[in-house]
């Protein structure tokens, strides 16, 4: 859990999970991330696959989509955030509904970005939760 | 802060200043009292020393008077008492003069020793008593005694008045020195008397500077806040701090009362102020919202954008008794404290005029987008069957206007303006689709769903028209506006405007009949017939095309049709087909299983007739069910039950020329209002012609429309 632990001594990268039912958005997200300190450490495409990947990768970080099959964005937030509360959540979505989002905030999410959105909106949104 | 910091330390200053005055001035009058106090004292030994000064003088002067009155042989006893009281006063005086301490001890010691070297002398004379005289009848002489007595009398006569002056001036030294003291106690109390007068000055001046500056300060408070007020008070947006508790803080801006309808905003919850405003759920989003607030993950810019109240609309009370809805916008800023969020900032502002605006502008967006659709439509329809149209189009409008302005006061009379109403727009709805013109299409399509509505209303007043009366006028300019595009449209196909080709309608036609001003009035029914049979080709197809059909139309003497009879075969035919292609033909493949034609065939043959002309109007669809059509009947509360029963064939393929009737529930644009065959059966009437139905179930659906000669027929509105 603790950087030290890390053998190369540095600050660990940040490990970013990504949740998306899109596989378009899904690779938008994880080729923008190519460079820099941010390692892309899985994708998911519902919340109960990303559940358990979060349980195997620890992940620092999470961009979240609301709407998709099984398990929703907002009941996957809570359990994210009850999995390992400094998680930060990245909420990604097309839903312009106010609610919703401030359901997710509540959950526990740390920041929203309306899709669609360009990289520079993105690689924003991101450096602001993790720096 | 650091006006509340000044302030803070004048106060201090100020009550340190009054604490010195009250010091100074009790230690001065501690220290005068006592002054005083010393002074009186030395007063009181000032007059012992003086009264002191004159005893050596008048012991003398007794023991002078004593030794003369001895002398003379004269009563002694007076004096002698006197000297013994003088004697007896000096020695009270000067115990008095002797306890002081403020006294040159060496010269009371002095004053001391001399009185002291008078007591040998005096004691005898004090001690003497009886009678000093012996009285005899030759005269009185001195007894023994008496010359005792007199010796003693005359030594100390003597002594006192060698010593009198020495010890007058020892007396007097003390009293000089005593004097001299006095004045310096004198002095130190005028001294400080003056200095203490000085410091209680010089701290109230002080203090009066400080309370002047403090009146400044405060004075300059008041202005900053009455500058806080006038601006709260001038302010067009809401503003109030929320505290942690969600509630309003004790200041707001007067906006607020304006926005809110209400004055009690202090200490009221947020959530009461937006219940029965906005929706539940809206408010529950709000509350919570507020919540994340203050939370630590809300930053300003991620709050902004997920800020529901950004655009939220609420309902008022528009001070009529009525509702009114306006739009209304929330900002919020948190209010930083050295403990987190101290309060959030609430900025509310009124943006009714701008969603409106905004939504005007889509508005104009989307006509425009509509022109120009309809101007493609229109480059594709022929410019002449435009203006036809828009000729009939008029007229009915000015029909429609005419059943609007009849006086009507019951509710039948309104449901019979209602029915017409229908008619009229329906038939513009057919032939502006027969023409593609869809903009024109969809706005009367529109205005039927608002008579369609006040069908529905259980009681009907004037007030109800009012809507359909602006949507009306819109029309009409909308109309205006087609017209004069056509006008255009008609220059740039021409290519040579002619300065008379621009509006009216006969110009149009002249231009687009290509034989200006020689067009006779023998050519048009030909050329309005050619023009009809293409629109009616048109339509045909388009009808196909929108209900995934495929029909065949033949025309047959439409040429024959007189000019009188023209608009009215033109309005029959449209909705006759309309009627085919909606419930007539069948889809292909249900035309395959009965071995069909998959095209469905329709004809419309117009001939002379011996007394006058006849349409024969022929569909080779499903044809007419009269069970189908009672049952219609039934169900649109046309019949009851029985009558529908009671109903030969004949009388019930006759209900479809009924107001009101349609077998189709759902409405669309091209059928299933009721307005249809009524229409057409009306017109008919109209120029004194009968019209007929006949058909055989599956087979064909057939309609004969007779019409007098054109001559005889009534004119047309």
């Amino acid at each position: 859990m603790s950087t030290d632990s890390h053998p190369d001594g540095g600050r660990r990268q940040v490990r970013l999970l990504i949740v998306d039912d899109s596989n378009i958005v899904r690779r938008r997200i994880e080729r923008s991330q190519r460079l820099g300190e941010i390692e892309v450490v899985g994708t998911a495409s519902n919340g109960i696959e990303a559940l358990e990947l979060a349980r195997r990768t620890d992940p620092d970080l999470v961009t979240m989509d609301l709407t998709m099959p099984q398990m929703d964005g907002i009941e996957c937030i809570s359990r994210l955030i009850e999995l390992k509360p400094s998680m930060r959540i990245l909420v990604i979505s097309a839903l312009a509904d106010k609610a919703t989002a401030v359901q997710a905030m509540e959950q526990g999410a740390n920041g929203f970005l309306h899709k669609p959105f360009t990289d520079r909106q993105l690689n924003d949104a991101i450096a602001e939760l993790i720096f | 802060m650091q006006l509340s910091g000044t302030d803070r330390n004048r106060r201090f200053l100020a009550a340190g200043a009054a604490v010195a005055v009250v010091t100074v001035m009790a230690l001065v009058l501690i220290v005068g009292f006592r002054l005083a106090t010393r002074i009186r004292a030395s007063v009181a030994a000032l007059q012992t020393t003086s009264v002191l000064q004159t005893y050596p003088a008048v012991i003398s002067q007794q023991l002078a008077a004593l030794r003369g009155q001895l002398d003379t042989l004269e009563y002694t006893g007076r004096v002698h008492g006197e000297l013994a009281a003088t004697i007896a006063n000096f020695n009270k005086d000067f115990a008095t003069i002797e306890r002081r301490h403020d006294l040159d001890p060496a010269a009371i010691q002095r004053a001391q020793t001399l009185w002291q070297s008078y007591q040998p002398v005096l004691a005898p004379v004090l001690a003497f008593s009886g009678e000093p005289y012996d009285d005899t009848d030759t005269g009185s002489s001195l007894s023994p005694g008496g010359r005792v007595y007199y010796d003693q009398v005359r030594r100390a006569a003597i002594f006192a008045a060698e010593n009198a002056t020495v010890l007058h001036q020892q007396l007097a030294s003390l009293s000089g020195s005593l004097q001299k003291r006095t004045s310096a106690a004198a002095a130190r109390l005028r001294t400080l008397l003056f200095v203490g007068v000085l410091t209680v000055l010089a701290l109230a001046m002080a203090a009066l500077y400080l309370q002047l500056a403090r009146g400044r300060h405060e004075r300059a408070a008041r202005d900053a806040q009455e500058q806080t007020r006038d601006i709260l008070k001038t302010v067009r947006e809401g503003f109030f701090l929320l505290d942690a508790d969600y509630r309003i803080g004790s200041v707001w801006s007067e906006a607020l009362t304006r926005l809110f309808g209400r004055s009690d905003f202090a200490g009221l919850d947020f959530e009461e102020l937006l219940r029965d405003k906005v929706s539940p759920e809206t408010l529950a989003t709000a509350v919570k919202y507020i919540k994340l607030l203050w939370g630590e993950r809300a930053r300003e810019n991620l709050m902004k954008s997920i800020n529901p109240l950004g655009q939220l609309e609420v309902s008022m009370d528009n001070g009529r008794g009525g509702k009114e809805t306006r739009y209304l916008q929330f900002d919020f800023h948190r209010v930083m404290g050295p403990k987190g969020v101290k309060h959030v900032l609430c900025a509310v502002g009124d943006i009714t005029s701008n969603v409106l605006l905004a939504r005007e502008l889509q508005e104009a967006q989307e006509n425009a987008h509509s022109q120009l659709d309809m101007m493609v439509g229109m480059l594709h329809a022929d410019p002449l069957q435009v203006s036809t149209f828009l000729d009939s189009a008029s007229a009915g409008l000015k029909h429609v206007n005419t059943i609007l302005k009849e006086p009507a006061r019951t509710d039948a009379e309104f449901r019979k303006k209602l029915a017409g109403l229908s008619r009229e727009l329906h038939s513009i709805k057919g032939e502006a689709s027969a023409l593609n013109l869809m903009s024109i299409a969809q706005r009367v399509h529109h205005l039927e769903d608002m008579v369609g509505e006040l069908k529905g209303k259980s009681e009907l007043t004037g007030n109800d028209f009012l809507p359909v009366v602006l949507k009306l006028d819109e029309l009409l300019a909308h109309l205006r506006g087609v017209r004069e595009m056509t006008a255009r449209l008609v220059t740039l196909k021409d290519g040579s405007p002619e300065p008379g080709a621009t509006l009216s309608v006969p110009q149009l036609r002249i231009v687009s009949a290509e034989q200006p001003a020689a067009a006779s009035s023998t050519e048009r029914p030909t050329r309005a017939a050619g023009d009809l049979g293409t629109m009616l080709q048109q339509l045909a197809a388009k009808l196909a095309q929108d209900h995934g059909k495929r029909i065949t139309l033949t025309l047959s003497g439409l040429g024959e049709v007189p000019e009188a009879y023209l608009s009215t075969v033109k309005d029959c035919v449209i909705q006759m087909l309309r009627n085919a292609a909606v419930h007539g033909i069948e889809p292909s493949d249900a035309r395959r299983a009965t071995a069909k034609p998959e095209a469905g065939e329709v004809r419309v043959d117009f001939h002379r007739s011996e007394k006058g002309y006849e349409l024969v109007f022929q569909d080779d669809g499903a044809g007419l069910s009269p069970e189908t059509l009672k049952q219609a009947a039934v169900r649109k509360n046309i019949l009851t039950g029985e009558e529908a029963a009671a109903l030969d064939n004949r009388a019930a393929l006759a209900l479809i020329f009924r107001p009101g009737f349609s077998t189709r529930d759902e409405v669309s644009m091209d059928a299933g209002r009721g307005v249809g065959m009524d229409v057409v059966a009306r017109a008919v009437y109209a120029l004194g012609g009968k019209i007929g139905v006949s058909t055989n179930p599956g087979r064909f659906t057939r309609f004969k429309i007779a019409l007098p000669e054109a001559s005889q027929a009534p004119a047309v509105a």
